[in-house]
């Protein structure tokens, strides 16, 4: 105590700190990310550059060159259209995105395959065509071979469900997008709507119940619709009392008031102010549900399925005497439109006096991608849509044309 | 007290007085272009000001006549102009100060209005937020109760405090009075570095590290616990209150530590006995600062508790972790409306109050021991 107060400065000053601790981890820094950045010059396929002349226009010259696509082929298609629903929107517009780039088949991120890799489900297209160009082919339009121009454009339009549904019907675009089914948007019977649309479902919108993986290799692959309802409803604490390990529920919900709560206790609960007095915690966020599944022994929680995984693990749903498996060939599954926490992605073709299947070539060219493995890995699961299960696609690939 | 009252207007008319006085004195005085110049841009400012409240398109025009007085006051009258500038720069802080405590409150009427209760035969608004202890917003009749999130926030402080507070002086006498110097000019910096670290990575680490241990190890039901997220705020107000702290010990003058050392008493004695008590009021503000910071974190409550409001029994309980006042404002903002949306702002009421009576609190203790000890009166 007997040493000076004052500071000796002159050895080590804040300053001097500062700049070399600064430095340290600028260097650290540096050191890190020179091996980061492989790909990240890839450009973003252009997507929209016959958004600009619209929609009216193009559909309405469609129903001319519609009807002899497969005939002539070579007479120039116009441009596809779509609009409608924001939550079909990401599945539909990266579908356009991707089919605008046309990409080559030695692209390898988003055709085809090269040294680094290859899209998913390629094993079942390996073709040498361009992404758009495989797919338009098969309805007689002719091959462009060349990136960033297909043989026809396609531009996705945001707006709403209802809006969707009425541009389609009103002709203003090719396809209508919507979330919810046309019946209930525009007050149809289901006899106009087998009339005058055709409904293709090229994804659906869901959260399967997920269970930790000590729950899961404990035996528990399934549950009732009544068991899940007292978990959440705190009347089962314990997963001894369904069949499991003496071990309490961590019961994760999601956020107060936000879609998938609400859709969660009007189709699990029935009631969408039904009580949920057994969560013991609540997570805005797939990623945080997952995180918390993985970290936590005992979890049940409902998610997104693109965040399931190894540690998280979907199970099998018992509701009203029917079981939905998780395998996506079984006869019921989670996948299903019938599954209480799913819903249909519509995309709406209206059928015409030059169509009367409802699905001229170009639209039918346009889907056929999103019912491949291929469009249901990239565009419906990569975006946290539920892809279609092997029934429901062969039900789909029915609707369309026959390829020529 | 009779004459008081009579005497008091009376003052405080004549100082009116006088200052009108003064006022039209110093207009007489100062050059006639500088008057004007002074007038127009207040009365810009204020204009500025009130189209600003009605959100009328011609708050720019107001504005805009502000900065032309400011800047032809600046070249003529530099002097005259710098003191009407800061004199507006700091009526204008008090002023939107003012104006958030006001929208804080105001936003927050309409379920207060809507859950008063008697007491007495008097209405009380937003009594009804604290006399139940369920917060249920989706369901038919919602409940928004108040309690379960001022549990949190006070377990959390405790926890915090009980954290940063002992550590926090301890480590500021240790740099300032015990540590050889090269290891001081180390230390200090450093800590102070550490208050820099954002909330979220101190959240993330809780979230990915000590909240998964602390399930298993104390055998809970899922992760989220008061004591955890306690301890994380409490490292993060750590370097708040070592670094107040510390220069509230450095400032104790040399001269009565070398007095009492030189009747005879051990650095220790010293320490306790001179030091410390001196430099009281720093200390007890730098834990204060502490406290403060402690009941305002937000992203490492919102990313370790659970987010379900509830109350924990026994009311003590510390080992789970359900929602403060900050992470029910983080948590919900997005997806709330109406009542519910309100009943936020009444958390953030609460916080407000909170912390402007410890800030009040920590004032007065300040103040009371410089008298006591300083000698300052």
């Amino acid at each position: 105590m007997t040493r000076d107060s004052e500071r000796p400065a002159d050895r080590v000053s804040r300053r001097k700190f500062l700049l070399t601790s600064g430095a340290i981890g600028a260097a650290g820094l540096a050191g890190c990310s020179s091996g980061g950045d492989e790909d990240t010059a890839t450009p973003e396929p252009e997507n929209d550059d016959g958004g600009s002349s619209d929609g009216s226009d193009g559909s309405s010259s469609d129903e001319e060159t519609s009807g002899d696509a497969s005939s002539s082929g070579a007479s120039e298609p116009s441009l596809l259209t779509g609009e409608g629903s924001s939550t079909v929107f990401p599945i539909a517009n990266k579908g356009a995105s991707y089919w605008n780039g046309n990409a080559p088949p030695s692209d390898g991120e988003y055709w085809g395959e090269n040294d680094e890799g290859s899209v998913p489900g390629w094993s079942e297209v390996e073709t040498d065509m361009h992404l758009a160009d495989y797919f338009a082919s098969q309805y007689g339009f002719e091959a462009t071979g060349t990136r960033s121009s297909p043989p026809y454009r396609a531009t996705i339009g945001l707006s709403h469900s209802g809006t969707g549904c009425e541009a389609v019907t009103s002709g203003r675009v090719d396809i209508g997008n919507s979330s919810g089914p046309i019946t209930a948007e525009l007050g149809w019977s289901e006899e106009k709507r087998d009339e005058e649309v055709v409904d293709h479902v090229l994804g659906r919108d869901g959260q399967p119940i997920v269970v930790s993986q000590d729950i899961y290799d404990a035996g528990i692959d399934q549950l009732t619709a009544e068991q899940v309802r007292k978990i959440y409803q705190d009347e089962i604490t314990n997963w001894s009392e369904i069949g499991g390990p003496d071990q309490e529920i961590f019961c994760i919900g999601r956020a107060v008031g936000s879609g998938t709560d609400t859709s969660f206790r009007l189709n699990m609960l029935g009631d969408a102010e039904a009580e949920m007095s057994g969560v013991d915690t609540r997570q805005g966020q797939n990623q945080g549900v997952a995180q918390l599944v993985r970290q936590n022994e005992g979890a049940i929680a409902y998610m997104a399925l693109a965040f399931t995984g190894d540690a998280v693990r979907p199970i099998s749903l018992e509701f009203d005497g029917t079981v939905y498996e998780t395998s996506p060939d079984a006869e019921n599954t989670i996948f299903d439109s019938e599954y209480p926490l799913n819903r249909d992605l519509h995309m709406y073709t209206q059928i015409t006096e030059d169509t009367p299947s409802g699905t001229d070539m170009r639209e039918g060219a346009f889907m056929r991608m999103f019912l491949t493995t291929f469009g249901q890995q990239v565009f419906v699961e990569a975006n946290n849509y539920i892809p279609l299960p092997t029934a429901d696609l062969e039900a789909e690939m029915a609707k369309l044309p026959d390829t020529a | 007290m009779a004459t008081n009252h009579q005497r008091d207007p009376d003052g405080w008319q004549s100082r009116l007085a006088s200052r009108f006085a003064r006022f039209a004195e110093f207009v007489q005085d100062t050059e006639n272009d500088a008057v004007a110049v002074g007038a127009l841009g207040t009365v810009a400012l204020l204009g500025a000001f009130a189209s600003f409240l009605v959100t009328s398109p011609y708050t720019s025009v107001f504005l805009a006549g502000f900065l032309a007085a400011v800047v032809y006051g600046w070249v003529r009258h530099q002097e005259l102009a710098a003191r009407g500038v800061t004199l507006a720069m700091t009526v204008s802080t008090v002023v939107i100060l003012a104006l958030i405590t006001f929208f804080i409150f105001y936003e927050a009427w309409p379920i207060l209005a809507d859950r008063s209760g008697t007491v007495f035969g008097v209405t009380v608004p937003g009594l009804g937020m604290f006399t139940t202890t369920a917060w249920n917003p989706a369901t038919a009749s919602p409940k928004y109760s108040m309690l379960p999130m001022i549990q949190g926030t006070v377990l959390v402080t405790l926890v915090a405090t009980a954290v940063a507070g002992p550590l926090g002086v301890a480590a500021a006498l240790f740099i300032s009075e015990i540590a050889p110097p090269a290891v001081r000019e180390l230390v200090k910096p450093g800590v102070e570095i550490l208050a820099g670290i954002p909330s979220i990575v101190y959240g993330f680490l809780g979230f990915t590290v000590l909240s998964p241990w602390a399930s298993d190890a104390f055998d809970l039901v899922g992760q989220g616990t008061y004591l955890f997220v306690g301890i994380v705020v409490g490292l993060m107000a750590l370097p708040t209150v070592v670094s107040v702290a510390e220069d509230a010990i450095n400032s104790v003058p040399e001269s009565m530590k070398s007095g009492s050392l030189a009747l005879g008493t051990t650095d220790w004695q010293t320490m306790t006995t001179v030091t410390i008590p001196t430099a009281f009021s720093g200390v007890s503000a730098a834990v204060l600062l502490g406290v403060g910071r402690a009941i305002g974190e937000t992203m490492a409550a919102t990313v370790m508790l659970r987010n379900t409001p509830t109350v924990a029994e026994p009311l003590y309980n510390v080992f789970y972790g359900f929602e403060t006042l900050t992470s029910l404002i983080a948590a919900n903002y997005g997806s709330s409306s109406g009542l519910q949306k309100d009943a936020l702002f009444v958390a953030g009421c609460i916080l407000f109050v909170s912390v402007l009576a410890l800030s009040i609190g920590s004032q007065l203790i300040e103040r009371r021991m410089d008298r006591k000890v300083g000698g300052v009166e």
